[in-house]
């Protein structure tokens, strides 16, 4: 959005100071300065423009000591607004009541990017923190300008300025300002040099008190006067795999309270002034749907091996096929991984409020990006943009599902039809069988070759699938080629926490235990011969000392495994999993989890622990329990009975550590790294466990009876 | 199927809804008297979101039908609990163990912990998680949540053992 005079008054008061700024993380390190060139508010061309172009994360300083932070980036329940409180009382070194932080509201945040990727404590927390720093410092400049003072002695103190050594204040951030906003450019590699040092004070989760009474806001939780509710009727297809081929909608029609039911963009929507009324319209049409010939997903490697298309080398050094010639050993195997989804606990929501006669629109959903969702609404509207007004509430979940929330933009299109605002609630059989986003499935061929004495000297990846892929170096091999082809499989794909990390780390990590073990080498030895970054060595380490790995004894039916991942290139971590396999049920029992870590400096010790226990949970579900299972055309997974995510009962003991090689001052994040050597280490542990290997997930009871019966 | 009247008591107060008698609770705490606490979350009862205590024993909002919980039912949701400045001494718990990611299931896990613990006030770890094994959470705030019940747990067996 653009930044007008009479926004800036209206956020700030007549007074007020204003920052805008761009962090570039990855800026150039040559570049060694930041530009602040104030710029009066009243040139509202001007500074729009800068802003909306430019300049991503505002800090505004207003009346009362108040100050507002703005990001587009919303709360997903990984605790941004917590770590961004924490990040900017420490840096402006104010109290908790004074900070407002604004997210996710397209009418006051500007354009920062989706929230995902772990990525938003790195980006937007960490340019804050030096922006603070910035701010301090171009106060005190300011400072002595106005009062004629010299800078000297003048020091930054809780949003103002005052004389060294004494304890009041002699000017406000806002009377320095009074109508100004400043531009900065920050380049992490100078900050990182300048900034003091982080402290992590343990802040408590800033929305706490509203969660635990039930008081906190997400999208549903939303009323406007006069609204309606809305739902669609699904098929039990994949939305890809079907048509509505006919319909009879009297039966809805007929049913007082509901005030429409029409087909829109191809399916059956229900409108009524409750919304089990809209459950009970929703029962009463009859549909009949039409399927694609050929059915799907019988097979997935099959299917996906036919009609793929080699996309692109992701990684080639030296001659691999000259490497494998030359090695002393080569090992080739395929691993598979299967579909799973977010399934957050929030399902898709939007309310959406049509104004000025239909010219102009206020949608509320649980989004990932408010922007994007700006922009689908505009399309299904048509109307600009710049009339419309998304804000995300706190998300109940997002896990990457919520970049593509369809709900925003339907919402929007429904109340456009009804002529009133309208609540759109998916259901779960919607959100599972309808419109899942799914984590790709995923093939891949491995091929490695090693010396006599282990050293790894040639490896061959294909990798196919349809979606992106993440792979990043983990080994130091001198002949590699990492090829990707891309399988066109008829359903929707949406990134997913961990994102295709999972599928590759499980069949390397896999791949590596299956090399050490025919080697007749220890698998953290092995590891520890072959690996890329000193920091991977002693989060490997760590972890290894941490369950005590040279000791170990398994039980009967006991194992012990580990894997580790470079998540990023900045993201190191391993963990070892301990496992029990009932060899009667095939059931496998988690039994304890070990990790150590290595993220940078760690904003909020509170918010890590709650982010990594998640990740890795997320890990023990995805190996063992999660899958959505497509048969024929129909998705049979339909509800949270048949997808198994992680309950109470299936959490071992978590223990964490923390390192930091690097010693930078940059937080890493966290919430999908310790997901992805979760899955190799379970997978690994099971081998130990009863010697089976399986190369494909998930790990379900059934494969183990299945296996051990030796059929 | 026609509208009726239904009386229900909720958090000690009296309402007067107008509705049919097969409507889930869910839906009319929520969108009649605003109770927003309760979420949905599966409408099969077994996510556990829509969680409230009926009598004293939490059930799954979505499945219950307003006809039978009207007039002598007492129904308690988690806005009945406590208030951000006047949190109960289990949300307090939750607050100080950041028992919570997104905070979507935490309304019906305080629900179910708060029945369990009236009728078992020193539940072991096992019985904590046999009692909230269908509340699930997606953030896997679990371990956390477990934390936070057996330090209310310890705290009121030292107050009550002094």
């Amino acid at each position: 959005m653009s930044i007008s005079r009479r926004q800036f008054i209206k956020t700030m008061g007549s007074t007020g100071l204003l920052y805008a700024f761009r962090f570039s993380p990855e800026g150039n390190p040559q570049s060694k300065s930041y530009e602040i060139s104030p710029l009066d508010i009243g040139d509202d061309s001007c500074i729009a423009a800068r802003i909306d172009l430019d300049y991503t994360e505002w800090i505004a300083f207003g009346p009362n000591d108040k100050v507002s932070i703005f990001t587009g980036r919303s709360e997903l329940g990984q605790g941004l607004k917590t770590v961004l409180t924490a990040i900017v009382t420490q840096g402006l070194d104010i109290p908790q009541e004074k900070l407002v932080v604004v997210q996710g509201d397209t009418a006051q945040c500007p354009d920062d990017g989706a929230t995902y990727g772990s990525c938003s404590t790195n980006q937007v927390g960490w340019g804050f923190w030096i922006a603070c720093e910035k701010i301090r410092n171009d106060m005190v400049t300011r400072a002595s300008r106005t009062l004629g003072i010299s800078v000297k002695d003048l020091e930054y103190r809780k949003g103002g300025v005052g004389l060294k050594g004494k304890q009041d204040r002699l000017i406000s951030a806002a009377e320095l300002g009074n109508g100004k906003a400043v531009l900065m450019t920050i380049n992490s590699q100078v900050a990182s040099v300048n900034t003091r040092k982080y402290n992590d004070l343990g802040l408590l989760n800033v929305n706490a008190r509203k969660i635990v009474t039930g008081k906190l806001k997400y999208a549903g939780d939303v009323f406007v006067p006069g609204v309606l509710y809305a739902g669609w009727l699904s098929p039990p297809y994949h939305r890809k795999l079907t048509r509505l081929r006919s319909v009879d909608l009297s039966a809805a029609h007929s049913i007082p309270g509901v005030k429409m039911a029409e087909v829109i963009m191809g399916y059956p929507a229900v409108v009524a002034d409750r919304y089990s009324l809209v459950l009970k319209a929703l029962k009463a049409i009859k549909a009949e749907w039409s399927l694609p010939s050929r059915p799907v997903q019988l097979k997935l490697e099959e299917e996906s091996r036919e009609g793929a298309r080699f996309v692109k080398d992701i990684e080639k050094s030296g001659n691999v096929e000259a490497g494998l010639a030359t090695s002393d050993f080569v090992l080739s195997e395929t691993y598979t991984t299967h579909y799973t989804t977010q399934a957050p606990m929030e399902t898709d929501t939007a309310l959406a409020r049509l104004e000025s006669g239909g010219k102009r629109a206020t949608v509320w959903a649980g989004s990932q990006y408010s922007y994007r969702a700006r922009g689908i609404i505009s399309q299904f509207l048509k109307i600009p943009e710049n009339n419309i007004r998304v804000i995300s509430m706190s998300v109940g979940g997002g896990f990457g599902g919520k970049i593509s929330n369809p709900a925003p933009g339907e919402a929007a299109l429904i109340a456009q039809n009804v002529g009133k605002p309208v609540k759109l609630i998916y259901s779960r059989k919607d959100q599972f069988q309808w419109r899942g986003r799914l984590k790709e499935a995923c093939v891949v061929d491995l091929t490695t070759g090693t010396s006599a004495n282990g050293k790894m000297l040639a490896r061959k990846i294909d990798i196919i699938h349809d979606h992106g892929i993440g792979a990043e170096r983990t080994y130091s091999i001198p002949h590699v080629l990492t090829r990707l082809y891309k399988a066109d499989m008829p359903v929707d794909h949406a990134t997913s926490r961990g994102t295709s990390y999972v599928q590759l780390c499980f069949a390397t990590e896999s791949h590596i235990d299956m090399v050490a073990a025919a080697l007749g080498m220890n698998p953290v030895e092995f590891r520890l011969t072959n690996i890329q970054y000193p920091a991977l060595g002693s989060v490997l380490e760590a972890c290894a000392e941490m369950i005590d790995y040279p000791n170990y004894q398994p039980g009967p039916n006991e194992g012990l495994g580990i894997a580790i991942v470079n998540h990023g290139g900045r993201q190191f971590g391993a963990v070892a999993a301990e496992v029990f396999v009932d060899r009667a049920t095939g059931r496998i029992t988690v039994k304890r989890i070990c990790g150590a870590f290595d993220i940078g400096t760690i904003i909020n010790h509170n918010t890590t622990t709650l982010g990594i226990r998640g990740a890795i949970i997320w890990g023990i579900g995805y190996v063992l329990h999660e899958e959505i299972k497509l048969n024929g055309h129909r998705t049979e997974t339909a509800d949270l009975w048949a997808y198994h995510i992680p309950r109470f009962s299936d959490i071992p003991p978590i223990e964490m550590s923390f390192l930091d090689y690097y010693k930078e001052d940059v937080p890493m994040g966290c919430g999908e790294m310790p997901m992805v050597p979760t899955i190799g280490a379970i997978a690994n542990a099971v081998h130990q466990a009863i010697g089976v290997r399986f190369t494909s997930t998930p790990i379900t009871p059934e494969k183990v009876k299945r296996a051990l019966q030796g059929v | 199927m026609t509208k009726q009247a239904f009386t229900l008591n909720v958090n000690g107060r009296d309402y007067r809804v107008s509705c049919e008698p097969d409507e889930p609770l869910l839906w009319i705490l929520r969108d009649d008297l605003k109770l927003t606490g309760s979420k949905f979350g599966c409408g099969v009862g077994v996510c556990g979101a829509c969680s409230v205590l009926i009598d004293g024993v939490a059930r799954r909002s979505c499945c219950v039908q307003v006809a039978n919980v009207s007039q002598s039912h007492k129904i308690i949701t988690i806005e009945g609990l406590g208030t951000p400045d006047n949190l109960s001494p289990l949300q307090k718990a939750f607050v100080k163990h950041t028992a919570f990611g997104c905070g979507f299931c935490t309304p019906g896990i305080i629900i179910t912990a708060t029945a369990l613990l009236s009728r078992n006030p020193y539940p072991s770890r096992a019985e904590i998680i046999d009692a909230l094994d269908f509340n699930l959470c997606r953030c896997g705030s679990y371990l956390n949540v477990i934390e936070a019940i057996e330090s209310f747990v310890r705290e009121q067996s030292e107050r009550s053992g002094e």
